[in-house]
C-alpha cells in the first residue's frame, strides 16, 4: 500500500532519530566532559607542581643553573664588561696596517677584570698593543708568554691597570684587562700588519669577527670539579685539546640580542684603477677621491660581531698585477715581499690534458653545520657531482661524530651511481659532533690506481680545536692525493682550512652564503681541472745567502701567484723562477730592483717564518726545538706568537687594596645562521603527540556525528522516494 | 534541497569519522607501544642480566636494555634503554649517552616521555626511594632530593661532578603538543652503601659520548 509506506518510514525514522540523538548526546557530553577535564587538569596540575616547587625549589635557582654552578665555585655574579670594537684599516697596494680598538666598559659596581677571546686573520703579524686609560697611553712590551703573564698577574694583584694580549691559535687571540673601576672605560689598541691574498685576479681581505664555537674531541681531563671553570670557556680541557677552555668563550643565549658591536673604517689605496670593489657580506658606504683612494665605512654604523667581513677588489682590465715588490731595510738587512704571477698555462690543451680523476667528497654533517651551512654544502656538493664525467671515479663520505661513506670504495661516475649520490646528498642532516680524524683517515687511506689524479674535496666549517693532530695526519698520509678545503658558513676556521689545504697541496675556497655557491665552486672546478704548476723553485746567484719563507713554494693552481718573503744581504738581486706545468718546464727571470719601500715588511717576513716553523710540529719536529726557534724570531721582530705575548702595565696602582676584583669573560655571539641547540645540544625532547592525536580524533568523531544530523546528510534517516517520485530529505528531523 | 551540498556533507562526515578513527588509532598506538614494549623488553633484560651485553630486544632495534628502574611507592617498574633518541624513548626511558653508566660513579641521567613512562615523575615526593638495577644485578637505592624546572639548554644538568641519579622529562606535563622547551628534572642521591663503582674508562666509541657537545 503506497499510503502506508511513509507512515512506516516515519516510525522507523523516529526510532533512528531518537537513537542518533541519544548517541550524539552521549558523545557530545563525553566530549564536553573531556574538554572540561583537559582544560581543568593543567591548572590543577600546575597548582600541584607550583606547590611542589615552592616546597623544594628556591625560585632564584630555577632556570639559572649555570649561574648556580659558578656561585658554587666561589664566584659572585657580576655583569661582564661591555665591549665595543672599532677597526681601522689602512690598505695600500697589497699591504694592510690594521688597528683594532677594543673598549671595555665596566657596568658593574665592583672592580672587574675583563677577558675577550677574538679572532684576527690567520696571517696577521701582531706587533703592537697599547693600553689607553683616559688620556694616557701605555705601550705594550713583547715578552716570552710565561713572563708576560707573570708581569700581568703581578700588576693585577697590586691593583695596577694592565692588559695582556695572548695568541691561542694563529687566528684566535685573547685580551685580558685588569682593574677596570666601576663605570670606567678602558681601551686596548691592537695593531697588525698583513699582506692581502691575490688570487684569480681578485684581492680578498677577510676580517673575522667572531670565534665560532669549536668542537673539542676527547674526554675532559683532570677532575671535573676543578676543570669545569678553567679559562672561562664552556669546554673542559681534554688530552687532545689541552687549551680547550681558552679557545671557547661563553656564548650569549640565542634569545638575547647580539652583543659586541663593531664599527669599521677602511682606507683603500689600491694603487691601480679598479673594475670592481665589493663588501661581500656587509653593506658599506664607499667614497672615492680624485687620487683613486677609497674610504669605506659600514652602512649600519655598528654591526654585531657575528659574521666575517670580506672586502673584494678586482683591478680594471689591463691593470692586473703581474708582479709586485715591497721592501724595507731593517737592522742592516734587506727584507722584501715578492709576488709573481707565473705565465698562464696554454689554455688550448686544457680539455685534452684532462686526466682521469678519482674525487672523494668529504662533507661535514656535524651540528655546527646546521642551518644555512648544510644548505650551502649540499648545493656545492651537488654542483661538484654534476661536474664529473664517466671517466672519473668518486665517493662521498660524511662525518659528524661518526664517519660513513656512500660506497665502500670509489666507484665509476655512471648515471646510476650519480643518481644515488645526489639523493644521498639530499638526505644529509647536520647533527652531532665533529670527529674529523676518522673521516680524513678514510679519505686519505685508500690509494688510487697509477695515473689517476686523486682529489679530496673537503667541505666543512673547520670548527675543531685539535688542528695540530689533523695537520700531522694530512702530512703523513697525503701520498699522491691532493686535499682541497671548502669553507662553509658565516665564520669558518680559516686558519685550519688554509693550512690543511697547504699540507694537502691543494687550495682553500670560502663560501659565505648560498648565493655564492655557484660562482665559488666554478672557480674551484677550473682549478681542479686545469694542470697546476709544480716543482716551483727560485734560483739565486751563487754565494748569496737568501732566507726565503715559505722555504718550499707550494704548487700553484690557475690564477695563483708566487708569494714569498725574503731576507737578503744586498738589494737588486737577479733571480730565476723555474717550474713545471703538466710536464712542460717553464722559467722566468726577475731582478729585484725598485719596488715600494714600506715599513713592516720585516714583520711579514718574520710572521711567515714563524708559520713555517710552527708547521714543522706537524712534520715531527719536537716542540721545544720549534719553541726556541720561534721565540728567537718573535722577540727580535716584536711579534705576538704562540710563545710570546704583549703586556702593558700601568705604573701606579688604581684599585684600592681593600676592593676585590672579579674576573669576567666577555661573551661572544654565535655566528650568524648557527643553531645553539644543534651546536651545544639540548636535553632530550620527551613528549609524544599521543594525547594530541587522541583529542583531535575524538573531536573529529564528535563533529562527524553532529554533522550527520544535518538535514540531507542522512545516516540512518534516509527516506525512500515517495510514490510521486519526489525525493524527500530527512525532514522528519 | 541542494543535492550536491548534501553529498558534500555526507563525505565530509565520512571523512571526519575516518580521520577521527585514524587519529585515535595513532594516539592509542603510541600509548600501546610504550606499554607493550616494556613487556617485550623483559626477556631482553633477563638476557642482559645473565651477562650478555647489548641485547637487542628485536633484531632491528638500535637500542638495548641497560638497567631497570623501580619506584616501589608508585608501583613503577621499567626497563631503561640505551640512548635517548626519539626512537628509543617510544619504548622506554633512555639513558643519555655520555653520562655515567647506571651503577657507576657519577651522574646517571635518564630521560623519558612525560606522557608515557615518565609521567610518574610529577608524583615523586622528596625522600621517595628509587631503585636502580644495573646489568650487574646490584640494587642501588636513591632518594629523591629535588624537583626543578629547567630550560632544555641547561646542559650543566648532565655534569658529572657528583654521584647522582637525574631523571628528566618535558614540562609542563599536560601540554597538548610536544616541542616545549621546559624540562622537569628530578635529582636523587645515592643512599649509603649503594655500592657505586668508580667510573670505568668511558666507552670505546667516543661518538656516543660527545653528542652533547657540538
Amino acid at each position: 500500500m503506497p499510503k502506508q509506506k511513509p507512515v512506516n518510514h516515519l516510525g522507523r525514522d523516529m526510532w533512528f532519530t531518537s537513537l542518533a540523538s541519544l548517541l550524539a548526546g552521549v558523545v557530545t557530553s563525553l566530549l564536553l566532559g573531556l574538554l572540561v577535564f583537559i582544560f581543568i587538569r593543567p591548572v590543577e596540575a600546575a597548582d600541584n607542581v607550583g606547590s611542589l616547587q615552592s616546597e623544594r625549589i628556591r625560585p632564584d635557582l630555577v632556570q639559572r643553573g649555570s649561574l648556580l654552578l659558578k656561585q658554587a665555585s666561589g664566584g659572585v655574579v657580576v655583569e661582564a664588561p661591555v665591549l665595543h670594537t672599532d677597526v681601522a684599516m689602512n690598505i695600500s697596494g697589497m699591504l694592510a696596517r690594521v688597528t683594532v680598538r677594543q673598549r671595555f666598559r665596566n657596568p658593574a659596581a665592583e672592580w672587574v677584570e675583563g677577558s675577550y677571546v677574538f679572532p684576527l686573520p690567520e696571517e696577521a703579524a701582531v706587533d703592537r698593543m697599547r693600553l689607553r686609560i683616559g688620556e694616557r697611553l701605555i705601550e705594550g712590551e713583547i715578552r716570552e708568554k710565561g713572563e708576560a703573564r707573570k708581569a700581568y698577574e703581578a700588576a693585577r694583584r697590586e691593583g695596577k691597570k694592565a692588559s695582556l694580549l695572548d695568541q691561542e691559535r694563529p687566528n684566535i687571540f685573547t685580551t685580558a684587562v685588569a682593574n677596570i673601576a666601576p663605570g670606567e672605560t678602558v681601551q686596548v689598541e691592537i695593531e697588525y700588519q698583513q699582506a692581502i691574498p691575490y688570487s684569480q685576479g681578485q684581492f680578498r681581505l677577510r676580517f673575522p669577527l667572531v670565534v665560532a664555537p669549536r668542537y673539542i674531541p676527547g674526554y675532559p681531563s683532570g677532575s671535573p670539579e676543578v676543570t669545569a671553570f678553567q679559562g672561562n670557556g664552556w669546554a673542559r680541557d681534554t688530552p687532545e685539546v689541552p687549551d680547550a677552555s681558552r679557545i671557547t668563550p661563553p656564548v650569549v643565549a640565542p634569545t638575547e640580542a647580539p652583543v659586541n658591536p663593531v664599527s669599521m673604517h677602511i682606507r683603500l689605496d689600491p694603487g691601480m684603477p679598479l673594475a670592481h670593489l665589493e663588501s661581500v657580506y656587509h653593506a658599506v658606504n664607499t667614497e672615492k677621491n680624485a687620487q683613486g683612494i677609497y674610504q669605506l665605512t659600514l652602512q649600519d654604523a655598528q654591526v654585531p660581531a657575528n659574521r666575517d667581513f670580506e672586502l673584494l677588489w678586482v683591478p680594471a682590465p689591463g691593470n692586473a698585477p703581474q708582479a709586485a715588490l715591497f721592501n724595507e731595510q731593517w737592522q742592516g738587512d734587506e727584507y722584501a715581499l715578492l709576488m709573481l704571477m707565473p705565465p698562464a698555462p696554454a689554455p688550448a690543451g686544457a680539455t685534452a690534458l684532462r686526466v682521469p680523476r678519482e674525487v672523494i667528497y668529504v662533507i661535514d654533517t656535524s651540528g655546527s653545520m646546521h642551518g644555512d651551512s648544510i644548505i650551502q654544502a649540499r648545493a656545492a656538493l651537488k654542483l661538484a657531482l654534476e661536474r664529473l664525467t664517466t671517466a672519473d671515479r668518486f665517493n662521498v663520505i660524511q662525518f659528524n661524530h661518526q664517519t660513513s661513506a656512500l660506497f665502500s670504495r670509489a666507484v665509476a661516475a655512471t648515471a646510476d651511481n650519480l643518481q644515488r649520490a645526489l639523493s644521498y646528498v639530499d638526505r644529509l642532516v647536520a647533527d652531532g659532533g665533529t670527529e674529523m680524524l676518522p673521516a680524513l683517515q678514510l679519505a686519505l687511506g685508500q690509494q688510487p690506481e697509477q695515473g689517476v689524479l686523486r682529489q679530496i674535496i673537503f667541505l666543512t666549517d673547520g670548527s675543531v680545536g685539535n688542528e695540530q693532530a689533523l695537520f700531522s695526519l694530512i702530512h703523513q698520509q697525503l701520498g699522491d692525493s691532493r686535499l682541497f678545503t671548502v669553507g662553509i658558513g658565516s665564520a669558518p676556521n680559516s686558519f685550519f682550512m688554509t693550512r690543511a689545504a697547504q699540507f694537502g697541496r691543494g687550495t682553500f675556497t670560502y663560501i659565505g652564503k648560498v648565493a655564492e655557491v655557484g660562482e665559488k665552486m666554478a672557480a674551484l672546478f677550473s682549478k681542479l681541472e686545469t694542470p697546476r704548476l709544480t716543482d716551483i723553485e727560485i734560483h739565486w746567484p751563487q754565494d748569496q745567502p737568501v732566507e726565503m719563507w715559505p722555504a718550499r713554494i707550494p704548487d700553484l693552481y690557475l690564477g695563483e701567484p708566487v708569494l714569498v718573503a725574503l731576507k737578503l744581504q744586498q738589494p737588486n738581486l737577479p733571480l730565476t723562477l723555474t717550474g713545471d706545468a703538466a710536464g712542460v718546464p717553464w722559467q722566468q727571470q726577475v731582478t729585484l730592483r725598485g719596488g715600494a719601500a714600506r715599513s713592516g715588511v720585516h714583520q711579514l717576513w718574520a710572521r711567515r717564518k714563524i708559520a713555517d716553523l710552527m708547521d714543522q710540529r706537524a712534520q715531527g719536529v719536537a716542540e721545544p726545538e720549534v719553541r726556541k726557534a720561534v721565540l728567537d724570531v718573535a722577540l727580535t721582530h716584536r711579534l705576538v706568537s704562540r710563545y710570546t705575548s704583549l703586556v702593558a702595565v700601568d705604573k701606579t696602582p688604581s684599585r684600592p687594596a681593600d676592593q676585590g676584583l672579579e674576573n669576567k669573560a666577555v661573551p661572544t655571539n654565535l655566528p650568524q645562521g648557527w643553531s645553539a641547540a644543534r651546536v651545544f645540544g639540548s636535553l632530550p625532547q620527551t613528549a609524544t603527540t599521543s594525547e594530541w592525536n587522541l583529542l583531535v580524533g575524538l573531536l573529529l568523531l564528535a563533529c562527524g556525528v553532529l554533522f550527520s544530523r544535518w538535514p540531507g546528510v542522512g545516516f540512518g534517516v534516509r527516506v525512500g522516494p515517495v510514490s510521486d517520485g519526489k525525493v524527500h530529505g530527512g525532514n522528519v528531523l | 534541497m541542494n543535492r550536491s551540498r548534501d553529498r558534500l556533507m555526507h563525505w565530509l562526515v565520512v571523512g571526519m569519522i575516518l580521520a577521527g578513527i585514524w587519529q585515535i588509532a595513532e594516539g592509542g598506538y603510541i600509548k600501546a607501544k610504550a606499554w607493550l614494549a616494556q613487556y617485550l623488553l623483559q626477556s631482553a633484560w633477563e638476557t642482559t642480566q645473565a651477562g650478555e651485553a647489548r641485547v637487542r630486544p628485536w633484531p632491528w632495534a638500535d637500542t638495548w636494555p641497560v638497567a631497570r628502574l623501580r619506584v616501589p611507592r608508585l608501583g613503577v617498574d621499567q626497563v631503561v634503554l640505551s640512548g635517548a633518541s626519539g626512537r628509543t624513548l617510544a619504548f622506554g626511558p633512555g639513558h643519555i649517552a655520555g653520562t655515567a653508566t647506571p651503577g657507576m660513579d657519577g651522574n646517571s641521567v635518564l630521560s623519558g616521555h612525560r606522557d608515557t613512562h615518565f609521567r610518574f615523575l610529577r608524583d615523586l615526593q622528596p625522600g621517595d626511594l628509587i631503585e636502580l638495577i644495573p646489568a650487574s644485578g646490584a640494587r642501588l637505592m636513591y632518594a629523591v632530593v629535588s624537583a626543578e624546572v629547567h630550560d632544555q639548554g641547561d646542559l650543566w644538568l648532565l655534569d658529572q661532578g657528583q654521584s647522582l641519579l637525574t631523571l628528566i622529562t618535558c614540562y609542563p606535563f599536560d601540554a597538548l603538543l610536544p616541542g616545549g622547551t621546559g624540562r622537569f628534572v628530578i635529582r636523587a642521591i645515592p643512599l649509603k652503601g649503594a655500592g657505586l663503582h668508580p667510573q670505568a674508562p668511558l666507552f670505546a666509541d667516543p661518538g656516543e659520548q660527545q653528542r652533547i657537545y657540538m
